[in-house]
């Protein structure tokens, strides 16, 4: 099956990239320098587009024009005064959009944000350690591996207890506090542990995408870009490295 | 210099190359390790798959093509999903820069599943403020987004009959590379809007998502590439997070091995400085 010439454009374009990048493993380059501008270009022209369409022509200029809503001047006269940053002799106007800005953020995010991650995480902490049955028995579940089990209650509470005890400066760390300090930095040293394992996971994940994609261009139909870039990509870092012309990076 | 010095003292490409093996060689044979479903990716599935059919489905697409290899097979499979389901789809993103992205993604599998735009799904594009487009929506979301991502009205659209704001929505799931993501929808959606949320993230970001899935203030959550295996396996569509599950696995024992080898000469070297009395005790 033919593709489209623009797929196959991408396609070379996509690989060529992906190898520049990836030669900065060997050493600092000029094809690495060249990929990471454009990365940066191309994204910052990107979102200056979009936004320029979503915000100027959707949002304001056609209802004002089309609809005749002239009360979205109001928004637009304070983000114009963030303009006035740049005239130093006007620049205290921008004061007043930072203001509103400020207020109205603080004032929607502070209440939800209490709510939400303050006061909903202290009810999850706090959980019954046993549970009482229907027939006034009590009942204790070990299972490491259910979330809501009463073992793993204890766990969390024993965490957060020791850890916030590590944080607490004004007592000194020495005897049973010391012991308290102790599991704390534990209980840290495993919430870094899987923490770091999740980023390693997700760095491979990308060297998967890219390679993914790697092997997708090296097929016949695309023209083979995986075969022929890598070999232009090698033979530059080749001639590069017996001229002496790549630097280190600047620090 | 004695072996383990030589070998702390290898050049790193070796272990690039090593890695960069390890992770080429699966997915070109692949042997197709067994995936085990996680609760928490069953979460999101379990909770779709019981949504009725013509349920409003809130898909939010909040990264940006960086986290392409993770995020996009979670969105495909969601979406193939929920068109499975006769869902009525609403598509957003909270990102400028991952606005193509999205609506590649939601165009892509919505031609695949045979649906049409504006009666069984609507891509609304991206919109500026962040977290306050939620809260935008929640009010009146015809505000929010007055026109889909190719400028047709949205207060015409059928697939939007009846939706009026975030209330409408019966169930929303976040794919976040960062913020705004799953706790801006959180925080700024559910919490006061009341509609069911589900999750999906970057690994990076998934040990601190697990806090709101076990308070119960998100249902499910996808983490990484992982997850997306995981929800390609549940919806019998393998893609290219199964793809990738061999090589995750085989780079992630490569890592371990080179931990524990490294270790293993640091510990020798030290030991044997200690005998020459180079270093205390």
């Amino acid at each position: 099956m033919d593709l489209p010439f623009e797929v196959i454009l991408g396609g070379w374009i996509a690989t060529g990239l992906t190898l520049f990048i990836l030669s900065f493993l060997y050493e600092d380059n000029p094809l690495f320098k060249l990929a990471e501008h454009l990365y940066v270009g191309v994204s910052l022209g990107y979102t200056i587009v979009k936004t320029y369409d979503t915000v100027v022509m959707t949002l304001i200029l056609r209802p004002i024009l089309d609809k005749g809503e002239w009360s979205l001047l109001i928004p637009v006269c304070i983000g114009a005064l963030m303009l006035t940053r740049y005239v130093p002799k006007a620049a205290w106007l921008s004061r007043y959009a930072f203001a509103f800005i400020v207020g109205v953020g603080a004032g929607l995010a502070i209440p939800r944000t209490i709510s939400s991650f303050i006061l909903k995480q202290i009810e999850d902490t706090v959980r019954p350690l046993l549970a009482i049955t229907p027939d006034g028995g009590v009942t204790f579940t070990y299972s490491l591996l259910d979330p809501a089990s009463h073992l793993n209650g204890i766990i969390i509470l024993v965490g957060v207890v020791s850890v916030l005890f590590y944080f607490f400066f004004s007592v000194e760390h020495a005897g049973p506090g010391k012991m308290i300090a102790r599991a704390g930095i534990v209980f840290l040293m495993i919430s870094f542990g899987a923490a770091f394992g999740y980023t390693v996971m997700a760095r491979m994940s990308l060297l998967i995408g890219r390679l993914t994609d790697l092997i997708e261009f090296s097929d016949a139909s695309y023209g083979r870009p995986t075969l022929w870039l890598f070999l232009l990509t090698v033979a530059t870092l080749i001639v590069l490295t017996r001229r002496g012309s790549t630097h280190p990076p600047k620090q | 210099m004695s072996f383990a010095e030589r070998m702390l003292r290898i050049d790193r490409r070796i272990i690039f190359l090593v890695i960069g093996l390890c992770t080429l060689l699966p997915l070109l044979y692949p042997v197709g390790l067994p995936i085990r479903i996680s609760s928490e990716v069953r979460g999101v599935y379990d909770y779709i798959d019981t949504l009725p059919e013509g349920s409003v489905f809130l898909l939010s697409l909040d990264f940006d093509p960086a986290s392409k290899p993770e995020l996009y097979p979670q969105a495909i499979s969601i979406l193939r999903h929920a068109f499975r389901k006769n869902l009525r789809v609403i598509a957003m993103t909270l990102w400028v820069s991952g606005t193509g992205l999205a609506d590649q993604i939601v165009s892509q599998t919505a031609l695949e599943a045979g649906k049409e735009n504006g009666k069984d799904y609507v891509f609304l594009g991206w919109s500026p403020g962040g977290s306050a487009v939620i809260l935008n929506m929640g009010q009146d979301l015809y505000n929010a987004f007055p026109a889909d991502y190719g400028n047709k009205p949205t207060k015409s659209l059928p697939v939007l009959a009846g939706v009026q704001n975030l209330r409408d929505v019966t169930y929303a799931v976040s794919l976040g590379a960062g913020n705004p993501g799953v706790e801006a929808w959180y925080v700024f959606g559910k919490d006061k809007y009341k509609f069911e949320l589900g999750g999906g993230c970057t690994g990076v970001m998934a040990p601190g998502l697990y806090p709101l899935l076990r308070s119960g203030q998100i249902n499910g959550l996808i983490g990484g590439l992982r997850g997306a295996a995981e929800y390609e396996t549940l919806i019998d569509q393998k893609g290219k997070a199964v793809a990738g599950m061999d090589a995750q696995s085989t780079t992630h024992m490569a890592i371990i091995v080179l931990v524990a080898i490294c270790n293993m000469f640091y510990f020798t070297m030290r030991r044997q400085l200690r005998r020459q009395g180079q270093i205390g005790s």
